[in-house]
């Protein structure tokens, strides 16, 4: 079978898939912080680090514009942003606990509302994962029931060789057709055995055990002591993959301005903050619930699915150490 | 090879002890409701703050060079249900200190309300992302480079024993704000512009500043609003413009917003510039004293007016 | 970007100004009829201490060219200090400013009386003269223009608005 890729080939195919006007977008460093980008060389792709913030934003950008408005005379003209214009992407160097993250979302995006901006974006996106072959001790995919070569989510998926190469496997038509495209840069499989993968921790949670403990402990004193000492920011959802609120606001002047839409996080106190001035989660440990709860309980829920795959990220981030495994394995074993 | 040479963190064994024995008599004893302290976490190295309220939590107090956050964070309007009233203990070292000495000036804490337990420091990390990081020259906190004060004064308690003499490290923060001084404005604009673009308006940079306590932040208002709120670069650089603002003849230098920050930005160096340039105009310097006002909040009649036509 | 010649930039400056004095004092140059450049566009407040220097960044992104910040001479503050403050605020908000990369020839302070007329004008047409040689501002209209990778979207009409600007 013709699925081998060297490492020299899959250079060659961003640089064609850039030649070709579409927007690749892979690991590289930005000023020291390793972050998914577009690329505009294909040497710029730089897979050593997780990148600090996840892959979502390829199809939930931190910021965008969903409309403009203009006062024309005693008229106020709107102009939609035009779905046609967001590019062509191919997302190269996913790690699972990120590509897995994208079905999860798809769920909540495409619900009672579809979100045409998220949709678009992910119809025109094609993914390659790339198994993991580097973790840490904040990683924690096995304890969600993923693993370092968990292909959920990715079109295509590369193992690394030892000896460098890569075997790619296709998982959906997009995958099979960006494979078919270049045909030229597959050859047959060598003999190489994949390189090893990243170690983790090995025990799954009872995430069922978890969810039947919050089904039953909205009030409940250990709230108070696990996140007594958050600060409330931003950063644990934003760095997180399955993370997706957003705040819709509008910017610019009488005259003309931009209706945005962009992240936002439930442990920002202004979050539930009524026109009223009540704010309902009026302490930290009532946001940070809401935190756990939405990923453990109410997206499961609704949606059958967990919302965390064990990444780590906003483990590594958190400015005071909170630690989500350390908490959904307290769970599991209450 | 590397030439990153280890730093001597030895106390810290002796310093833990020292915490756990005087946070359990000051709590057994009554004499504080609560400690505020750090502990480990699960990951291999890890610390993080926790609020002791009884002897079995004192004891598992500890310091290691991963203790690394501002605690008295705590103890600001903005965590009112930490600090219910009555005296409180705290661990602090030496630069934390200086932020409680000015929210004391700001009429945010009253000192007979703290049981100060001052911590000798000999560095923490610049960064906790991977906490099992060894202490060296390469991982030690640029402040600590910078650092007047590893042996605090004016607590109520400190262990006895002495920080070692720290080799004489490079002063990574006056660096790096003389080099940015040297370039044209041109440059430095394009060197902001590119760092502020990676922020995503998380905000930790402001939630753990112990002097970022307004019930409602400026840049989180909208009416009027005078920031744009969304992180796109142009919103970016108005929130950092008024950061540095809003913190300059107040900010005492813990750095933690840097550290905090999860893309990098260093944003210190603001902060640094503005208390150098306060110490040139106004021979001000944060932390030193409790004092009722700061440089922006007082004048002089014969003050520079230079720039003025 | 701009393809203006500097012969037809008109640049456009912002004055905050204190009610007490300095606006009085352009008051007064009007009265006596004397001239100067019409393009600057004054905005009055109690006193300088009330100008906040988020205003004046306000100002910037909103388009302006270049800024003016005037009140009392010091000794002359209706509210006693508030000038003396503002003297404080301004000498570390230029520093900031210099720091982050913004020309401090954009941004003026001046002290005019109710009486001097004549210096409102000679500081009105200074600035607008000094900005007119220095182009107009673009640093902060171009970072309007920006977008996070992720948001960012092709669209041409847009940045044509922009420089219409
Ligand atoms: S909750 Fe934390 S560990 Fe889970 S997916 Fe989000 S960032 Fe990763
Ligand atoms: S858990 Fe940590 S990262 Fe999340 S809001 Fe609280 S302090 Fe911020
Ligand atoms: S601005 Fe930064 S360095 Fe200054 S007190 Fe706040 S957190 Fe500490
Ligand atoms: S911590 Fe960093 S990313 Fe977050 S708001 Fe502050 S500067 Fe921006």
């Amino acid at each position: 079978m013709q699925n081998f890729i060297s490492e020299q080939n899959l250079n060659v195919l961003l640089e064609q898939l850039i030649k070709s006007g579409k927007r690749v977008v892979a690991p590289r460093v930005n000023s020291g912080t390793p972050l998914y980008e577009p690329l505009s060389a294909s040497g710029e792709m730089d897979l050593k680090e997780l990148p600090r913030r996840s892959a979502k934003e390829a199809f939930f950008p931190v910021c965008e514009d969903i409309l403009s408005y203009e006062k024309v005379g005693l008229n106020v003209k709107l102009s939609d942003v035009d779905p046609a214009r967001f590019p062509e992407t191919v997302l190269v160097g996913v790690r699972p606990c990120d590509a897995a993250a994208i079905p999860v979302l798809d769920a909540v995006f495409s619900w009672d509302y579809k979100d045409q901006f998220y949709l678009e974006r992910r119809r025109k996106t094609t993914i390659v994962g790339l198994a993991c072959t580097s973790s840490d001790d904040a990683c924690f995919c096995s304890g969600v029931g993923l693993s370092p070569s968990t292909t959920k989510g990715s079109d295509l998926f590369l193992t690394p060789l030892e000896g460098g190469g890569y075997v790619c496997e296709t998982y959906s038509q997009k995958g099979e057709d960006l494979v078919s495209n270049y045909k030229e840069l597959f050859v047959d499989t060598t003999s190489a055995k994949p390189l090893p993968l990243a170690e983790v921790r090995t025990e799954t949670f009872d995430l069922k055990k978890v969810k039947a403990w919050l089904d039953n402990n909205f009030e409940n004193s250990y709230w108070d002591g696990i996140a007594i000492s958050c600060v409330g920011c931003g950063a644990c959802a934003f760095v997180c993959p399955a993370c997706h609120c957003f705040d819709i606001v509008d910017e610019g002047a009488e005259k003309k301005g931009q209706r945005r839409k962009s992240w936002d996080a439930c442990g920002f106190w202004k979050f539930t903050h009524h026109a009223s001035g009540h704010n309902p989660r009026d302490l930290q440990p009532k946001r940070y619930r809401n935190r756990i709860m939405h990923k453990f309980k109410y997206y499961d829920d609704k949606f059958s699915q967990t919302l965390c795959t064990g990444c780590g990220r906003c483990i590594r981030v958190c400015p005071v150490g909170i630690d989500i495994a350390t908490i959904v394995e307290e769970i599991s074993h209450k | 090879m590397n030439n990153h040479a280890a730093l001597d963190t030895s106390i810290y064994t002796a310093v833990t002890e020292a915490i756990r024995v005087e946070a359990q008599r000051i709590l057994s004893e009554g004499q504080v409701t609560a400690v505020i302290g750090y502990a480990a976490s699960r990951r291999k190295g890890s610390a993080r703050p926790v609020i002791a309220t009884d002897a079995v939590a004192a004891d598992k107090l500890i310091f290691t060079a991963a203790c690394v956050n501002n605690l008295a964070v705590y103890l600001t309007k903005a965590k009112k249900d930490i600090h219910k009233g009555g005296k409180i203990g705290i661990v602090v070292k030496g630069c934390d200190l200086k932020a409680l000495i000015g929210l004391m000036g700001e009429s945010q804490l009253k000192r007979e309300d703290l049981y100060l337990i001052g911590v000798p420091c000999s560095g923490v990390l610049g960064s906790t992302m991977q906490p099992a990081t060894e202490l060296t020259t390469a991982t030690i906190a640029p402040k600590c480079c910078e650092c007047d004060v590893h042996q605090p004064t004016g607590c109520d308690f400190i262990p006895s024993v002495t920080v070692p003499s720290t080799p004489q490290l490079e002063g990574k923060y006056s660096a790096e704000i003389a080099r940015l001084e040297a370039l044209t404005p041109a440059e430095r604009w394009s060197y902001w512009k590119e760092q502020f673009a990676k922020c995503i308006k998380c905000y930790a940079c402001r939630q753990v500043c112990p002097f970022c306590f307004c019930e409602q932040c400026l840049c989180d208002r909208n009416k009027p609003q005078m920031v744009d709120s969304t992180p796109r670069p142009s919103g970016n650089t108005a929130w950092h413009i008024v950061r540095a603002m809003h913190l300059a003849g107040r900010c005492a230098g813990c750095a933690e917003c840097e550290r905090v920050c999860p893309m990098d930005i260093p944003l210190n160096l603001l902060n640094r510039k503005m208390a150098k340039e306060l110490k040139e105009l106004y021979d001000y310097e944060s932390g030193l004293e409790v004092l009722e006002k700061g440089p922006l909040n007082s004048f002089a009649e014969k003050d520079d007016q230079s720039f003025i036509k | 970007m701009d393809n203006r010649t500097q012969q037809d930039f008109e640049p456009k400056i912002i004055a905050f100004v204190c009610t007490w004095c300095t606006y009085a004092g352009a008051d007064l140059a009007g009265t006596s009829r004397m001239q100067y450049p019409s393009n600057v566009r004054v905005l009055k407040f109690p006193c300088t201490g009330r100008i906040d220097p988020v205003f004046i960044l306000k100002a910037f992104q909103q388009g302006a060219d270049g800024v003016l910040v005037s009140g009392c001479h010091p000794g002359d503050c209706h509210y006693i200090a508030g000038n003396f403050h503002a003297r404080r605020r301004f000498a570390a908000f230029r520093k900031l400013l210099e720091f982050i990369g913004v020309d401090l020839n954009r941004l003026q302070f001046s002290w005019v009386s109710a009486a001097e007329g004549g210096k409102w004008v000679e500081v009105v047409t200074d600035l607008t003269e000094k900005v007119r040689t220095m182009g107009p501002m673009v640093e902060f209209k171009e970072l309007a223009l920006e977008e996070q990778w992720s948001g960012a979207i092709d669209t041409p009409e847009l940045k044509e608005a922009y420089n219409a600007i």
